[in-house]
């Protein structure tokens, strides 16, 4: 019954994609729009199939998951023992907060031309630009989620025995899990973004690339399968990985009341 | 130890009385750390200028008048964005928040469309509208556009039905129902949406400035990059980062607390 | 279980904002004997929760000694288990790990530490909620965790700040009078502080009344036990005992 329902809702939840393919396939003929401004829903399965085919496509894909992956795990394995030992000491924190909010802001693309230089072109700079989007966030939240746990529970692991690790891993850890998580979706979204933009300046495969060559010959069929693909890509991420474990920890705990 | 806890009193007290002094003094070890690494040539100078290379060219670029022109550029397609992602924004999240309907048409599409994010439309939108300032003000809006629906949809769903069927039984109409009501109830969500969906706006501005750009903070960055100044990015990357920390911390940051704070709507 | 001494015990704040030192507390000396049970009332701002505070060791003391079975204490430890205000539940553990938390800490085996936390679940009727979070129970659900999830971890002294201040007044009479039905299976040593006279009367042997920072008057109580608040609302003894400890802290 309730595997039923949930069938019904995702129906439902496809149903104005359906539409929305519909109307591209009537109208776009329709009216005779020039290709060169806007594919027609065929031609663009056509490329999808073809590039599926011929292999570019999953190189594409391939070489930009590769590219957040390396670079997220990297800001993530700096970022959260940074952050908690920031946030454990009240004094610190107050006095990192307004440099942690600085690069967080500039997290991203605006480390684009520098990286280029420092790195050169290809698979170095793409990988710091987004270790940067991510690190300076997820710091930031880290920091923010140990300095929000309630000094009553720091208090009650101690009085119940917790050591310096069991006060780590038991507590600070799991308290500011929220927040982490929290800003690893934050930053993600940043980075992805990030990605695109490098990738069409600053190398030769990757979906960013992808999109920017075929611009070069007016395939516009390419670009909106690119487009398509990026869109899939993040959707897939952000909500059977990141919207999952975010309401996992944080709705269940009802630690923070999301909005 | 008395001395470093008396002197860390006296900061905390003026920062309680002048609170822009906190988000200032700890710069200031970053900056003279910057200072002492070109200082000792750790890295060539090339690569990594020092404070004073980066204020000079600061200096000079203001004289000869391209940073002030820059900026303003870059500031008024932001702001023309900011406006027309906002009134679009609200007006079609109320819609969504308050119809069942509207919500199963347009909410998977919207998730779909946010998710193709902002810059991977540049490639079309060149070919399209060109190089230029269609294209950049495109992606904006579409970028702020987002944040301000989500979260106007969210806002208008967390107001509890109790509080509707009260202003309907003090004798309110529909339309004072969604103004007295719906969109003050909104308004915290609205803000926060506001906030994060500029925090995006900016960088796809930053982004689209870069790629397809004419003018702006971002092609001055790029612009420098293709020169190999690596003073001009770094003094970029600076003016960006000041820029938006003032935009978000002294107007921002305190409309939203003013909001959703004051209300108590939002516990922080 | 063993007894808690306080000897001129003294609390001096340097106040970070005003610049100035600030006495909370002054040379106050307390017994609690071994698997006896204690109540402090005062006023807010009287100091009370600060003293309780320097005994768990959450905040350090300016003058005086704490001594637990004789010997003096330093920084939080198992020895001294704290029942708070705002309950404190790790809220990422289900209420079964809360429980087991601090037999976890002495280094005890899963299948061992569980056990001995149902049991406790048990003693305060909470087997059916093992595998909830903290969140999704009542608050006077989630502070019969909190008593058991101190005295799971065998203290030597029970520090309760306040437990009930924060349930209705159903729930805070159900669990005073579980408290005391606890308190005589388990005989733990108990410090008790609350503002609300009529609780510590009807919880102690023994209430101490607190004023701006020194003890003010200790007062003993010799309700017979089980207490029930069906038995004590009408009862002459209670009442007048009551009324004595209520003047004291309204003189104060």
């Amino acid at each position: 019954m309730r595997s039923r329902q949930r069938f019904l809702s995702g129906l439902l939840f496809l149903l104005p994609f359906a539409v929305l393919l519909v109307l591209w396939a009537v109208l776009v003929p329709w009216f005779d729009v020039n290709p060169r401004l806007f594919p027609r829903l065929s031609a663009v399965a056509e490329a999808g199939v073809e590039s599926v085919r011929d292999g570019t496509l999953v190189g594409h894909i391939g070489a930009s998951l590769l590219r957040v992956l390396v670079g997220t795990v990297l800001a993530l394995v700096v970022a959260v023992p940074l952050g908690i030992a920031m946030g454990v000491s009240p004094v610190v924190s107050i006095f990192l907060t307004p440099l942690f909010r600085f690069f967080s802001v500039l997290a991203g693309i605006a480390w684009i031309p520098i990286a280029t230089l420092w790195f050169g072109y290809g698979f170095g700079a793409i990988t710091f630009v987004i270790f940067n989007a991510v690190f300076f966030i997820v710091t930031y939240n880290t920091l923010l989620g140990v300095s929000t746990i309630p000094p009553a529970v720091r208090n009650a692991a101690a009085s119940l025995g917790a050591g310096r690790w069991a006060m780590l891993t038991e507590v600070l850890l799991p308290g500011a899990l929220p927040n982490i998580v929290t800003g690893i979706r934050t930053g993600l979204g940043f980075a992805w973004r990030g990605l695109i933009a490098a990738e069409m300046i600053a190398t030769n495969v990757g979906l960013g690339y992808m999109l920017f060559v075929a611009r070069d010959f007016y395939r516009t069929e390419v670009i909106v399968l690119g487009m398509i693909v990026i869109g899939v890509l993040w959707l897939l991420l952000d909500r059977l990985l990141l919207a999952p474990l975010e309401r996992a920890t944080i709705e269940r705990w009802g630690m923070v009341q999301r909005a | 130890m008395t001395i470093l806890f008396k002197s860390w009193h006296h900061y905390l007290r003026l920062t309680q009385r002048f609170p822009s002094v906190g988000s200032i003094v700890p710069f200031i070890p970053v900056v003279a750390l910057w200072w002492l690494v070109t200082a000792l040539e750790l890295f060539p100078r090339v690569f990594l200028p020092g404070p004073g290379d980066v204020l000079r060219s600061f200096g000079s670029l203001v004289y000869k008048g391209i940073l002030p022109d820059y900026l303003q550029d870059s500031m008024v397609r932001l702001a023309v964005g900011a406006f027309c992602g906002i009134a679009l924004g609200i007006p079609l999240g109320i819609l969504i928040g308050m119809s069942r309907h509207a919500h199963t048409a347009l909410w998977p599409v919207l998730l779909f469309f946010q998710a193709i994010g902002d810059i991977a439309w540049l490639p079309i939108l060149v070919i399209w509208f060109g190089y230029g300032l269609v294209s950049m003000t495109f992606v904006i809006v579409y970028t702020v556009i987002f944040p301000v629906v989500l979260n106007t949809v969210l806002g208008v769903r967390s107001i509890p039905i109790a509080m509707h069927r009260a202003a309907l039984s003090l004798g309110a109409s529909r339309w004072q129902v969604l103004w007295e009501v719906v969109l003050p109830g909104a308004l915290p969500n609205i803000v926060t949406g506001l906030r994060n969906g500029l925090g995006y706006g900016w960088r796809a501005l930053i982004a689209a400035e870069i790629i397809v750009g004419t003018s702006g903070i971002g092609f001055l960055m790029f612009d420098a990059r293709r020169a190999g100044s690596t003073v001009e990015i770094l003094l970029g990357m600076i003016i960006l980062g000041i820029l938006w920390y003032i935009v978000d911390s002294w107007i921002l940051a305190p409309i939203e607390r003013a909001t959703g704070q004051r209300w108590g709507l939002v516990s922080k | 279980m063993k007894s808690l001494t306080i000897r001129n015990l003294s609390k001096t704040y340097f106040d970070l904002y005003a610049g100035t030192n600030h006495t909370a507390i002054h040379d106050v000396s307390l017994e609690v004997a071994e698997g006896d049970f204690v109540a402090v009332v005062g006023p807010s701002g009287c100091g009370k929760s600060t003293i309780l505070n320097m005994i768990a060791g959450f905040i350090p003391l300016s003058g005086g000694e704490i001594l637990v079975g004789g010997r003096p204490v330093k920084g939080p430890g198992p020895d001294r288990g704290v029942v708070f205000q705002s309950f404190a539940l790790f809220p990422w553990k289900t209420v079964l790990e809360n429980v087991a938390f601090g037999p976890k800490m002495r280094g005890v085996g899963k299948a061992e530490r569980e056990a001995i936390a149902r049991e406790y679940l048990a003693l305060a009727k909470l087997t059916e909620a093992a595998n909830r979070y903290p969140n999704e129970l009542s608050g006077g659900m989630q502070q019969r965790v909190g008593v058991v999830r101190a005295l799971a971890n065998n203290p030597d002294v029970l520090l309760m700040d306040e437990p009930f201040a924060s349930v209705d007044a159903q729930t805070r009479m159900t669990l005073q009078e579980e408290l005391t039905r606890i308190w005589q299976e388990k005989r733990p040593t108990v410090l008790f502080i609350t503002h609300d006279v009529g609780e510590a009367v009807f919880l102690a042997n023994r209430v101490v009344v607190l004023s701006k920072g020194r003890v003010l008057d200790d007062i003993g109580i010799d309700l017979p036990r089980p207490r029930s608040w069906d038995a004590l609302n009408e009862d002459a003894d209670f009442k007048a005992l009551s009324n004595r400890v209520l003047q004291l802290v309204r003189s104060a």
